[in-house]
């Protein structure tokens, strides 16, 4: 796959009067590669939220720097061209739902990217689509009436309706129940298979993009600690716990198959490894 | 160790509620009895009804149909929701919309001021407090400048200082990361053995597992309740109620469809190698 966006060496720290600046990200590289889900995951106040808004060009780091394809990002007409590939969805985007109703809301963005008629129609309904929300039933609802779930989605379409090369999403599953999750996972899947978009994930809660997301960007302290996959994850290579966070059960359960030497093909795959078990059991029952 | 009948309880018998201006009726007909010494986590899909139950026990909401006899006391009765504030302390999602204080101690000893206790009770309540929840060291410092993990066990010690027999905690581990929540689930486990009754609500099914007792709700009613083998351990129910199964749950499912049944179901992955090796 081809590199969409990377960052080399950079720094940022928010400007504090009267002390000196407090470094809120130091020296991260990264590089994501077209239409890959990769995750930024630390524990609070690790930095990441800066990260995903300087990964969307909503921060101008303070020293190195981002590249948008080959593109080095320099200067303003080149961050303005950057801004419109990247969208950026906020933590607890429904509170920033205003318009008095949802197919309005969804078609701000869009509207303010000039789009215009038809076009505008066609992208707002477009974007519900992706995101399972039916503008027959909704559109025309304030969305302040909406469910949790539905607002989240709302405001995702709004973004997807910019059609964003690069998403990136900060704690998007916050306060969502299992199937708002789910549903929001699925919106993000068929936008990246739809339009090959990169997909990025901040997130304190790896149980939350473990099956989504092929490798992790691990933060710690303003610091990013390196970039794994998820095997190196499984395998324990790192001390998830240091750094505030868990392995997930599917991968705890992953890591004790490796350490039992119980091979499974597909490890995301329920009955392949309850078939792996079941074998197992039965040939060490013979002994 | 006083015996089951010296506690306390919390008693739902019949509760309904409508909000007002709702067409639809939030809870419908629950009957629930919570005792003290007990860890409960309550469960279910957003809209279930779960911090609508959690506000109708300790008298934030008064019943529309039906009754709560919280420590005895009919919340129904204006009158006596002071009293009940005492008994059953809440902690909320957000941790940023509870602090009022400029420190942590100022902020702990709010609850016991508005009681009108004596200044050394305060002082005694508030230094238990801050060691029970082990953010002694934190007294002197603002509470807005600390961590999210470390406002929310300000925010539990504000309810401890209230002296409470049961703790409600309504999602109070949702924005948290891991090494926080652990820290706070490892403190209910403390309450509970203290003798506190804690109400955990919760959209994860492995703080959950840790309960003694869990509740699911599902619009509006009770759709399961009892030990977290019982109630979380199938994983095709699980899903019906809204919530996500754990994977040794999913897996112990596949073993039995594949005609290798794991007595009793599995909830985390050493269950599951426990029965392996059994």
């Amino acid at each position: 796959m081809a590199q969409r966006l990377r960052l080399e060496d950079v720094s940022y720290s928010y400007p504090l009067p009267g002390r000196e600046d407090a470094p809120a990200l130091q020296g991260a590289g990264l590089s994501v590669e077209s239409g890959e889900v990769f995750c930024i995951a630390g524990a609070n106040g690790s930095g990441k939220s800066t990260l995903a808004q300087v990964c969307a060009g909503l921060l101008v780091p303070a020293s190195g720097q981002i590249l948008y394809g080959e593109e080095a990002v320099v200067g303003r007409g080149a961050l303005r061209g950057f801004r419109r590939k990247v969208g950026l969805l906020f933590q607890s985007p429904e509170d920033q739902l205003f318009a008095d109703t949802v197919a309005k809301d969804i078609a701000f963005g869009p509207r303010n990217h000039g789009l215009k008629g038809e076009e505008l129609k066609a992208a707002v309904v477009g974007a519900a689509g992706l995101v399972g929300l039916s503008l027959d039933e909704l559109g025309a609802r304030s969305p302040f009436s909406l469910s949790g779930g539905e607002k989240r989605r709302a405001a995702l379409a709004g973004v997807l309706a910019l059609e964003p090369e690069v998403l990136v999403l900060d704690e998007p599953f916050i306060g969502l129940d299992f199937e708002g999750r789910e549903r929001l996972k699925s919106a993000l899947v068929s936008y990246r298979e739809e339009r090959g978009a990169s997909i990025i994930i901040v997130t304190h809660e790896l149980s939350d993009v473990w099956p989504l997301a092929t490798r992790f960007a691990l933060l710690s302290k303003g610091r990013l600690l390196g970039v794994k996959d998820k095997s190196d994850l499984i395998s324990g290579d790192t001390d998830l716990a240091a750094l505030g966070m868990k392995l997930p059960q599917w991968g705890e359960l992953a890591r004790e198959l490796l350490r039992l030497g119980i091979p499974v093909a597909d490890q995301s795959d329920p009955l392949a490894i309850a078939g792996a078990l079941a074998s197992h059991r039965e040939a060490t029952g013979d002994r | 160790m006083r015996g089951n009948e010296g506690r306390l309880r919390i008693q739902v018998e019949g509760l309904s509620f409508t909000y007002p201006g709702a067409s639809g009726e939030a809870l419908r007909g629950v009957d629930l009895e919570f005792e003290q010494g007990r860890f409960y986590a309550l469960l279910g899909r957003n809209g279930s009804g779960k911090s609508t139950l959690a506000r109708c026990m300790n008298a934030l909401l008064t019943p529309t149909g039906g009754r709560v006899l919280s420590c005895g006391i009919d919340t129904a009765e204006g009158s006596t929701r002071r009293d009940i504030h005492k008994l059953l302390a809440m902690v909320f999602q957000d941790p940023d919309t509870q602090m009022v204080a400029t420190t942590v101690e100022e902020e702990v000893a709010f609850g016991p001021e508005n009681l009108g206790l004596e200044p050394p009770e305060i002082r005694r309540r508030v230094d238990d407090a801050l060691r029970l929840v082990g953010i002694a060291h934190l007294a002197g410092r603002q509470p807005l400048r600390l961590s999210q993990g470390q406002k929310q066990l300000v925010a539990i010690a504000g309810a401890l200082g209230m002296n409470p027999a049961f703790l409600l905690s309504d999602e109070s581990t949702s924005m948290l990361d891991y090494s926080a929540r652990h820290r706070v689930l490892e403190l209910f486990r403390d309450l509970r053995s203290m003798g506190m009754g804690v109400i955990h609500v919760t959209h994860f099914l492995e703080e959950a597992a840790e309960a003694d007792a869990v509740v699911v709700l599902d619009e509006g009613r009770v759709v399961a309740s009892g030990p977290p083998a019982k109630t979380l351990g199938d994983p095709e129910r699980v899903r019906s109620l809204g919530l996500e199964p754990l994977a040794a749950t999913v897996v112990a499912g596949e073993l039995g469809r594949l005609g290798h049944p794991v007595p009793g179901g599995a909830l985390d992955v050493k269950e599951l190698v426990t029965w392996l090796n059994a």
